[in-house]
C-alpha cells in the first residue's frame, strides 16, 4: 500500500550569511521589496519578511542580520540564533534556510554555514557575487561543495537577478523530509563530554536535540562564572558543566577553542580540495594602495574631513537653484489662493496658515536630496567602515571604538537608524552611550533650520577663495555636534557607564562602484518620507497653529497686536522669560516649543506664525520678514547674526525630536535612559545657547 | 636549528604575510577573532600598519584591527 502522507510543504524561508554579503540584495530580489542596502557590514539590524512564489504557493522569506557565527556576540546576531532556535513568540523556526555566501571569500562564510547545517534544517546556499571570482582569480568547484557539505550551491549574481530563477528551483525541488546532515564532527578530546551534555540538555532541559548540540559547545567553552552566565538552568546540569569544564583542565584540553579550531581546520581541508587561487598573491594590489591612503593616519583625517565640507558646500550651492523655484511656486500658490477664496478666515488659513508653513519646509527639499546622494555614496562605495576604521583613534581616545562611529555617522542623515545600527556594537554599556549621543549629531531634520538661519543673517562672503562663509557656519554646526557627542561620550564612559575600551574589530569591505538605482531608490524614499512628514505633521501643527496665532481675535490694532492678544503671543509672553537670558523673543520660544514633536517645524511655526503678523505685505518671503522684524518696545531687530547662531546652537544640542525618543526607548526597554536622555540634552542645549549668547554679546561689545 | 621568532601581529610591516601561532587574549576575545579567521595556523597578509592601528587580509576578507586586539594575535613567519 502506498503511504498517503502529504509531504511536508516550505512556509517559511530564512536567508543567512555573513555581514555584507548580499542577503537583502537577494532578499529584494526574491520579494520586488526595496529594503535598503549598502556596502558596509550592519545595514539590516532586526528581520525583515516579505513573501517568495515558490509554483503556486507564497512562500514567507526572513531577511536577517548578518553574523559570523551562532554564538551572538551583539543584539542584531542574537536575532539570528533566537529566529533559529524558535526563541521569538510568533515566528516559527524556519523550514528552510538559503545560506548566502561570498564567493569570494568563501573559507570564513563556511564556518557560518557548517554551524547551520548542524542544525539539521535543510540548506540551500545561494554562492552570490559570483561574477568576481575570475577577476579575483578564484575557481570554486561546486560538486566538490556538494559532495562535502551534503547541500546545494547554486552560483548566483543576486544584484543583477543573475542565478535567481535556478535558487527558486532548487528551493522547489528541497525534500523537507530529508535535513540536512552533520558533516563536520565533534573533535575527540571533548566528544564524550559533548555526548554527555547534549543527551542532558534534551532529557532535563527539554531542548530540541539540534539546539542541544550547538548549546553544549558553547556551555563547554564558556569563559567566566557559570552561575552568573546560565540562571536559567537547573542546579544538575550546572553542576555537569563544572565538572566537565574541571575534567578537561586536569585532560590539558584548551576548552575556549577547541571547537573553533577543529570546525576550522575540517573547513580548511575542504576548501584546499574546492577552491584554486590561479593569481599568485601580488605585493600590493590597487585596494592596498587606495586603503594606504585613506586610511593613513594623517592623510585620512585630511580626507575624511574634505569629503565632509566638499559635501556641506555642495549642499549649499548646488541646491540653491531648485530651492529658489521651490519657494516660488509656494508663493505663486498662495497668491492664486488669495485671488480664488474671498478675504477672511480661509483665506488667510490657507495662505498664510497652511502654504506659509508647509511651504517653507518642502523648500528644503532639495537639500535634503544632495544629502542622502553623499551619505549614500559613502555607504555604497564601501568608504562608510573606512572612515569607521581611521576614527577609531579618536573614539578610543572617548573610551568608544570605530565600529560606534557608523551609527554617530549615519545619525548625520537621522538619528533613528543610526541608534538602530547600535545594535551591531558588542558591549551593551558602550552601545548605550553612543545610543545616548547619536541625537547629538546633526541630522538631516536640522538641515532646514540651519538653511532658513544661515540664507537670513549670514553674509554670502568667499573664505580663503573657495568656501563660502555659510558653508562654514553648516559644517561648524555639525563639527559642534560631533564634539558635544565625543565629549558626552567621554564623560558618560568615565562615570555612569565606566568601563574599558573594547578591543576593536571589524571587516572592511572592497569598494565597489556605487550603483544608480541604488542611490536612486534610497535619494527616494527618504525625500518621500521628508514629504510625507510635511504633508502630515507640519500640516497638523500649521492649522493648529493658524488657529491658535488667530483667536481670540483684536478686532482693532496693528496684525502684530494682533498676534500679540492671540493664545500663541499669550503663550509665546508667559515663556519668555526663561528665553530671554538667550537673546530669544516669544516667537522664537513658539518655535522651539512647537518643535519638540520634530525638529523642522520650526521652520514651519515660523512661517505660519510671520505670514499672519505680516499678512498685508505680499511676496514678502519668511527670510524677508525675518530680517525685518524689530523688537515692538527697544525697536531693534529680532533677529541678529548671533540670534541666528545662538538658535542653530540650540538646535544643535537640544533633543527635539519624539521619535527618536521612542526608539530609544525600545533599544533599551524602558523610560529611564529616554528620559535621561531628554534632560542631559535639554540642560546641555540651555547651557550652550547661554554661553554663546553671553560670549557673543561680549565679542560686540 | 635555526631560531623560530614569534611576534604579535602590531609588530608586522605591510606586505608581510605571516601565520597565526596561537592567541593570547581572554577568551571571549580570542573566539570573536577565530569567528573572524584569525585561526590558528591561519595565513594573514598585513596589508598596511600605521601608528596604533592595522589593516591586514585573513580569509581573503580585509579586516582593520587596533594594536590592543592586533598584539592578541601571535605569529610566525609564513612558508607561503
Amino acid at each position: 500500500m502506498k503511504s498517503t502522507v502529504p509531504s511536508p510543504v516550505i512556509n517559511t524561508i530564512a536567508l543567512i550569511g555573513n555581514p555584507n554579503c548580499g542577503k537583502t540584495t537577494l532578499f529584494n530580489s526574491l520579494t520586488g521589496l526595496r529594503h535598503k542596502v549598502g556596502n558596509y557590514p550592519g545595514v539590516t539590524v532586526e528581520k525583515k519578511e516579505g513573501t517568495v512564489s515558490l509554483g503556486t504557493r507564497d512562500v514567507t522569506i526572513v531577511d536577517l542580520p548578518g553574523t559570523y557565527s551562532l554564538s551572538a556576540n551583539s543584539p542584531d546576531e542574537q536575532i539570528v540564533s533566537d529566529v533559529l532556535f524558535g526563541r521569538i513568540p510568533g515566528t516559527l523556526i524556519p523550514d528552510l534556510v538559503i545560506f548566502v555566501a561570498d564567493a569570494t571569500n568563501l573559507e570564513r562564510n563556511l564556518y557560518l554555514l557548517s554551524q547551520i547545517i548542524d542544525l539539521t534544517i535543510p540548506v540551500v546556499v545561494a554562492l552570490n557575487m559570483i561574477d568576481r571570482i575570475k577577476d579575483a582569480g578564484i575557481d570554486i568547484n561546486t560538486t566538490m561543495l556538494r559532495q562535502e557539505f551534503g547541500v546545494m550551491f547554486i552560483p548566483m549574481v543576486a544584484s543583477k537577478g543573475v542565478g535567481t530563477d535556478l535558487l527558486i528551483a532548487a528551493l522547489d525541488k528541497v525534500s523537507l523530509n530529508k535535513s540536512a546532515i552533520r558533516q563536520w564532527s565533534v573533535p575527540e578530546p571533548v566528544k564524550v563530554e559533548h555526548e554527555e551534555l547534549v543527551s542532558m540538555l534534551v532529557a532535563i532541559e527539554k531542548m530540541p536535540e539540534p539546539a542541544a548540540f550547538h548549546e553544549a559547545q558553547l556551555l563547554l567553552s564558556l569563559s567566566g562564572p557559570i552561575e552568573s552566565n546560565l540562571r536559567s538552568l537547573t542546579v544538575e546540569t550546572l553542576s555537569h558543566i563544572k565538572m566537565d569544564h574541571h575534567n578537561l583542565q586536569k585532560l590539558g584540553v584548551n576548552r575556549h577553542s577547541v571547537f573553533v579550531e577543529s570546525r576550522y581546520r575540517w573547513i580548511n581541508s575542504v576548501y584546499k580540495k574546492s577552491v584554486t587561487h590561479n593569481i599568485a598573491r601580488r605585493r600590493q594590489t590597487f585596494h592596498d594602495s587606495i586603503d594606504a591612503v585613506l586610511t593613513h593616519r594623517i592623510w585620512g583625517f585630511v580626507i575624511f574631513f574634505a569629503l565632509m565640507a566638499v559635501m556641506f558646500q555642495t549642499i549649499f550651492t548646488w541646491a540653491n537653484y531648485p530651492m529658489e523655484l521651490i519657494g516660488f511656486g509656494f508663493d505663486f500658490l498662495a497668491s492664486r489662493v488669495s485671488h480664488i477664496i474671498p478675504e477672511g478666515d480661509l483665506q488667510n488659513l490657507i495662505a498664510n496658515g497652511i502654504i506659509g508653513g508647509v511651504g517653507a519646509v518642502v523648500t528644503f527639499l532639495p537639500q535634503i536630496i544632495f544629502l542622502f546622494l553623499f551619505l549614500g555614496l559613502l555607504e555604497d562605495t564601501g568608504y562608510m567602515s573606512r572612515a569607521a576604521f581611521i576614527m577609531d583613534r579618536v573614539m578610543s581616545k572617548v573610551g568608544l571604538h570605530g565600529k560606534s562611529f557608523i551609527p554617530l555617522l549615519s545619525s548625520f542623515a537621522c538619528a533613528i537608524p543610526g541608534i538602530m545600527a547600535t545594535r551591531t556594537i558588542e558591549n551593551p554599556r558602550d552601545r548605550l552611550v553612543t545610543i545616548l549621543v547619536a541625537p547629538l549629531m546633526s541630522c538631516s531634520a536640522r538641515l532646514p533650520v540651519f538653511s532658513l538661519l544661515i540664507a537670513s543673517f549670514v553674509p554670502n562672503i568667499l573664505v580663503f577663495g573657495y568656501f563660502s562663509l555659510p558653508a562654514i557656519i553648516l559644517i561648524s554646526m555639525y563639527l559642534l555636534g560631533l564634539i558635544a557627542a565625543l565629549t558626552t561620550a567621554r564623560i558618560l564612559k568615565s562615570t555612569i557607564l565606566k568601563g574599558p575600551t573594547p578591543a576593536f574589530i571589524m571587516e572592511l569591505p572592497p569598494y565597489r562602484i556605487p550603483t544608480l538605482r541604488n542611490t536612486l531608490i534610497h535619494m527616494w524614499e527618504r525625500s518621500v518620507l521628508f514629504l510625507k512628514n510635511a504633508g502630515t505633521i507640519i500640516l497638523g501643527v500649521s492649522i493648529i497653529l493658524w488657529f491658535l496665532a488667530t483667536y481670540p481675535k483684536l478686532e482693532h490694532g496693528t496684525s502684530s497686536q494682533k498676534l500679540a492678544h492671540s493664545f500663541v503671543g499669550r503663550a509665546g509672553h508667559a515663556i519668555e522669560p526663561v528665553l530671554k537670558p538667550l537673546g530669544f523673543d516669544w516667537k522664537i520660544g513658539i518655535g522651539i516649543i512647537s518643535s519638540l514633536l520634530q525638529r523642522e517645524v520650526f521652520v514651519g511655526t515660523l512661517g505660519t506664525i510671520y505670514n499672519i503678523e505680516h499678512a498685508d505685505e505680499a511676496n514678502t518671503s519668511l527670510k524677508e520678514q525675518m530680517q525685518k522684524d524689530k523688537d515692538p518696545v527697544s525697536g531693534t531687530s529680532s533677529f541678529t547674526l548671533l540670534t541666528a547662531i545662538c538658535i542653530m546652537v540650540y538646535y544643535v544640542l537640544a533633543m527635539q525630536c519624539m521619535s527618536t525618543i521612542a526608539v530609544v526607548r525600545r533599544e533599551t526597554n524602558g523610560w529611564k535612559w529616554p528620559a535621561f536622555q531628554f534632560a542631559y540634552m535639554t540642560l546641555l542645549a540651555y547651557v550652550g545657547t547661554l554661553i554663546t549668547y553671553r560670549m557673543g554679546l561680549w565679542i560686540l561689545s | 636549528m635555526p631560531q623560530i621568532i614569534m611576534r604579535t601581529l602590531a609588530e608586522i610591516p605591510a606586505g608581510t604575510t605571516v601565520t597565526v601561532s596561537h592567541l593570547d587574549s581572554h577568551p571571549d576575545t580570542c573566539n570573536r577573532l577565530r569567528e573572524f579567521g584569525f585561526c590558528e595556523n591561519a595565513t594573514i597578509r598585513c596589508v598596511s600598519n600605521g601608528s596604533s592601528q592595522l589593516i591586514c587580509e585573513v580569509c581573503n576578507t580585509r579586516v582593520g584591527l587596533n594594536y590592543t586586539t592586533a598584539n592578541a594575535i601571535v605569529v610566525l613567519p609564513s612558508h607561503e
